[in-house]
């Protein structure tokens, strides 16, 4: 089976929710949402059957790519995707609370089909090596985000964030598009492969040019300093299971894009040490400034989402410290931190999702006394937090480990010393979180929080796989 | 077939430390039993691989390769390991038929069980190892989990202080052992025992280097065979359960030293030097350690001393490059001294948990079986001629006799000793009359549970030395230990036994209070006072410094100035981060402006 087929799967089944969503009375669309998790479970099930060159005949290859990196790509999407849809069926009460239509009852059922239809654009990003079907993915995942962030239309907060991230995210889309206009005009080609021929001989300013706008366009994506400004707000007025999704899903597809565009660039060495030092600069601002600025956040959503941005930069470390040989490439370090990430960030929103469904708050005093409150819930909060500031032991350091070991191959040693900085005040304000759960005392009268079946088992899951990276990054580095 | 034979016996008792930790730990009769079917099992599987003689390395798992550097969890079943797992299991599954009936009506039990079955799991992948980082791994499980036995009974004061020396002491020794394992890593870039002896062979290493190499791996087993100079932890450990004694003191962990010493042994042989260091450690463990134990009171310290004395000689064998009288040695050890230690546990549990020698006494009419095993499993750790002990004792002394013109006498001296001290200890317990009428008046035999094992392990301690025993578990090659010659070291083993022996009676034959006073071996030769002021020195200079130094530089610049810096920092962000979305958009102009300059200037 041609891996194409899952897209087009998801995509189907992404209409056909939409399509019952409308014929399914208001009190059952909790329905909808178990439907597109067992449809996105069945779409996981079938990649694991699909193997990369399938080999078949079809003019599809000349867009698509189905070699294992992107298949992993797929799965960390629909993986992700699923995880989102437990959260949003978690979120559920207080999605009903602020989308209720005037005079009727809530609007809920899209909440579950639209993430199918921005999964598929993630797995098309995933497999994408053609600049057109590169923007026309990415298009049809922002474009399903900016409906899922403004999705609270009660919510003045979730509102100014729908609005923000639309003009912010079109400013951006045009300065991808203009980037990549200016490389077709340099190369004369759309298909990557084509495009890596014939850069070597276009001319040295337009082919700069180029690079200098696509790297701004995904660095919007990816939240990279000094296009993040967008992030902290917009993540903090989403719905919760949303700004999960932004965060993982997002800047997954956007860095495997970023890999896929850079690469042409850095193998031209009249390029490269521009390209690189730029990269390398966006990496050092991103790590300053979002270590930085989390410190003195009280909000545990802002955290994480300065989290966000100080992730992406160790991201963008490795991205920079390409060309180190041996086993570890700095494709498979990105693709182990990413699914790092994905464990610890995820488990870290499902966490805020249950004790805002309990307190109606996201600040860090909603934590207080967790472990006497709901113990289980509290060690759940100590290994997110262990995980995100990199502990041993955790998938979380050996990402950081990773990402440590390229850019010292690649003798990165000021980025290096930014990234320990960094590293360190990280220490300090996941850490934080943990005073609040386990040494600050719950204010009076707080009654435990309970945690729903679904919610355990996602927990379960996460922590698990959280500590199983952490001591076996085989599991992943062996799929690459 | 061996390969899966021998995985099983790695996983299963891990599999039944979990089960009882996270499901049966209210349920201690059903723990106790699965703990002990799980280490018959082992023991069946462990015969199973010795007969199949399929020797091969299977990997179970790997772990991670970075570089050349691949850590895994692999295992080398050969002779050497095969036989090392049926001392094991084997003593392993008696002491744990033994402890159904010590611990019965222990409120921990259910735990006591699960440490067990940690501590064997632990135990059988030193064993199994075909590398030195999994050895070392499976090294500090050892450590763990021994903690957990001998801290057993964590409420008295007494148990809880040595569970952490024990584990404190052989971490300073583990920290060698991990230098070595590093330097040996950094000079051959070879982890597994078949590549090092390789690259050793082929003379890759630097000889100082390769010495060093080899102290600091013994390092390793100066910690966990209590060698002096850390041999304080061995005494205090009989603090936990005595079955534990039986189990860990006598045939798993602190053979588990010698055991990698003879894994390493081409490390020793081509050391130079070294080897006479790691020879000479041992027979001054072995003399020192005979000399404590001759004036302890508690039958389990005297024990304790008298393991530490032969883990000396083994080690001694090792270091004079007779590795194979080493291994021989520690097999006939574990038998005998488990006999021993399971027959205290029997005499304690009869006395009503009294361990002091002076209050017990005529025991040999109340406790037959127990006199006959204990007096057998005696014999053999006096090289009574013809008993196992005899044997591989034997092997050791004709090694020094051959090798070093001093360490004879000093292993000499110490086979005197051990029959003073060991005569001693079988006169005052056994014969005479009850001291103490609420101690030894009420003792009577052990019930059958009890009883099965000391024998069994009685009948392994006189005949294991036989070359029909020893032969199919440690290799053909050990059929000549077991021949009779007449030679120098032969005759002074004889002298040594009669005179120590004769001494033993003529001094406590009869006696009902401690005749002789010796202070400086009853209080240990003051080891622990020593380390305790040395300890106490060290800590308290480097706490006043770093008092010192966390006062002004870390609280005052680099707490203070850190905190100033980033509060002042994150402020300013904050104010950039303002919300308004043309401020944003601006900002973002901005950005692409530099970046793009950046570009193409």
């Amino acid at each position: 089976m041609p891996a194409y087929y899952l897209e087009i799967a998801v995509v189907v089944l992404g209409l056909v929710l939409l399509l019952v969503e409308a014929f399914t009375p208001p009190q059952h669309k909790r329905r909808i949402g178990w439907a597109a998790l067992a449809g996105i479970a069945a779409t996981f099930l079938l990649l694991l059957t699909v193997k990369s060159h399938c080999g078949c005949d079809s003019p599809m290859w000349q867009f698509y790519d189905d070699s294992s990196l992107s298949l992993f790509f797929k799965g960390l999407a629909l993986l992700c995707t699923a995880f989102v849809l437990m959260l949003g069926l978690e979120y559920l009460p207080v999605l009903e609370k602020y989308s209720a239509r005037a005079g009727g009852g809530p609007a809920t059922g899209e909440f579950f089909a639209l993430p199918v239809l921005i999964c598929a654009g993630l797995m098309w990003m995933a497999s994408a090596i053609d600049i057109t079907t590169i923007f026309l993915s990415l298009e049809l995942t922002t474009i399903g985000f900016y409906i899922m962030v403004a999705y609270m239309r009660r919510n003045v907060g979730s509102l100014e964030a729908g609005v923000k991230y639309l003009i912010l995210g079109a400013l951006s889309t045009g300065i991808l598009v203009y980037g990549l206009s200016w490389l077709f005009g340099a190369t004369g080609q759309t298909g990557l492969d084509a495009i890596r021929t014939a850069l070597p001989s276009a001319a040295r300013g337009p082919a700069l040019f180029a690079f200098a706008l696509i790297l701004i366009a995904l660095c919007f994506k990816i939240a990279a300093v000094p296009f993040h400004f967008w992030v902290p707000d917009v993540y903090q007025g989403a719905p919760t299971p949303v700004t999960a999704f932004l965060s993982v899903g997002s800047k997954a597809a956007g860095f495997l894009v970023a890999i896929r565009l850079m690469e042409p660039f850095l193998a031209v060495e009249s390029l490269r040490t521009t390209c690189i030092a730029i990269l390398v600069a966006v990496a050092c601002a991103t790590l300053i400034l979002g270590n930085l600025a989390a410190i003195p956040q009280g909000n545990f959503k802002r955290l994480l989402a300065y989290s966000s941005i100080s992730h992406a930069g160790f991201l963008l470390l490795a991205l920079a410290s390409d060309r180190h040989t041996g086993e570890l490439t700095s494709t498979r370090i990105i693709a182990f931190y990413l699914s790092a990430y994905l464990c610890m960030t995820l488990l870290a929103f499902a966490v805020l999702i249950i004790i805002n469904k309990s307190t109606g708050s996201d600040e860090l005093k909603a934590f207080d006394g967790l472990h006497r409150r709901n113990p289980f819930l509290g060690f759940a909060t100590l290994i997110a937090a262990a995980s995100l500031a990199g502990v041993p032991l955790t998938a979380g350091f050996l990402g950081k480990f990773f990402v440590f070991i390229a850019a010292a191959g690649a003798q990165q040693w000021l980025a290096i010393g930014i990234a320990v900085a960094g590293a360190a005040a990280g220490f300090y304000y996941y850490f934080k979180v943990i005073r609040h759960v386990y040494w600050n005392t719950a204010p009076e009268g707080a009654a435990a929080i309970p945690v729903s079946p679904v919610a355990k088992s996602l927990l379960i899951i996460l922590i698990a796989a959280t500590l199983v990276l952490g001591v076996y990054p085989q599991l992943i580095l062996g799929l690459l | 077939m061996t390969s899966t034979y021998a995985s099983i016996i790695l996983l299963f008792p891990l599999f039944s430390a979990a089960a009882i930790l996270l499901g049966l730990k209210k349920k201690a009769n059903i723990s106790a039993l699965v703990a002990t079917g799980s280490a018959l099992l082992t023991l069946v599987l462990s015969v199973l691989v010795l007969n199949a003689k399929e020797w091969s390395s299977v990997t179970l798992l790997q772990w991670s390769k970075v570089g050349g550097l691949e850590l895994g969890i692999d295992l080398k079943i050969d002779q050497l390991s095969s036989g090392m797992m049926l001392v094991v299991t084997g003593v392993g599954a008696l002491v744990h038929l033994f402890s159904l009936i010590y611990m019965k009506k222990d409120a921990g039990k259910a735990r006591f069980f699960a440490g067990l079955s940690l501590f064997m799991f632990s135990m059988t992948g030193i064993v199994y190892s075909a590398n030195l980082a999994m050895m070392f791994i499976f090294w500090e499980l050892v450590g763990v989990s021994s903690y957990i036995l001998i801290g057993h009974w964590f409420e008295k004061n007494s148990a809880a202080d040595a569970a952490k020396k024990a584990f404190l002491t052989n971490r300073i020794g583990d920290f060698g052992f991990m230098i070595g394992i590093l330097l040996l890593w950094a000079a051959t870039r070879e982890i597994s025992f078949d590549g090092l002896s390789n690259a050793v062979a082929a003379g890759n290493m630097a000889p100082g280097l390769l010495a060093a190499a080899t102290l600091c791996i013994f390092c390793g087993t100066v910690g966990k065979s209590a060698q002096f100079p850390l041999h304080v932890w061995l005494p205090d450990a009989m603090e936990g359960p005595t079955p534990v004694s039986a189990l860990i003191h006598a045939a798993t962990m602190v053979a588990a030293g010698v055991y990698m010493l003879v894994r390493v042994s081409f490390l020793i042989e081509a050391s130079g030097w070294a080897a006479d260091v790691i020879a000479w450690i041992g027979g001054i463990s072995a003399l020192l350690a005979a000399l404590m134990a001759t004036q302890q009171n508690d039958i389990k310290r005297v024990l304790a001393y008298s393991t530490l004395s032969q883990l000396g000689y083994m080690v001694m064998a090792c270091g004079l490059l007779a590795s194979e009288a080493g291994m021989f040695h520690l097999f006939t050890h574990a038998w005998f001294k488990a006999g021993l230690f399971l027959g205290s546990g029997a005499i304690i549990y009869a006395c009503h948990h009294e361990q002091d020698i002076w209050k017990m006494g005529g025991l040999k009419d109340k406790m037959p079986v127990t006199f006959a095993t204990f007096g057998l499993c005696t014999a053999a750790l006096i090289a009574v001629p013809f008993t196992s002990g005899w044997w591989s004792k034997e092997a050791i002394l004709e090694a020094a006799y051959k090798n070093d013109g001093l360490l004879f006498p000093i292993a000499a001296g110490t086979a005197l000793l051990t029959a003073f001290y060991m005569t001693r200890l079988f006169v005052v317990v056994f014969f005479g009359k009850g001291r103490d009428s609420h101690v030894a008046g009420h003792a009577h035999e052990v019930p059958m549970l009890m009883r099965a094992p000391l024998i069994i392990l009685a009948v392994l301690a006189v005949l294991a030395g036989f070359a029909l025993i020893a032969g199919p578990v440690l290799g053909d090659e050990y059929a000549k230990y077991s021949q009779f010659h007449f030679s120098v070291p032969a005759i002074v083993s004889i002298l040594t036994l009669a005179l120590g022996v004769g001494l033993g009676l003529k001094l406590y034959a009869g006696r009902d209070r401690e005749p002789v006073n010796i202070k400086l071996f009853a209080n240990k030769f003051y080891f622990d006072e020593l380390y305790a002021k040395i300890v106490k020195l060290c800590q308290d200079s480097v706490a006043a410094v770093a008092r010192v130094l966390d006062g002004l530089l870390i609280d005052g610049v680099g707490v203070g100035g850190t905190r100033g810096f980033a509060n002042m920092t994150g402020n300013a962000l904050r104010r950039i981060q303002s919300g308004n979305l043309q401020g944003y958009a601006c900002l973002f102009g901005a950005g692409v402006l530099v970046i793009v300059l950046l570009a193409l200037l």
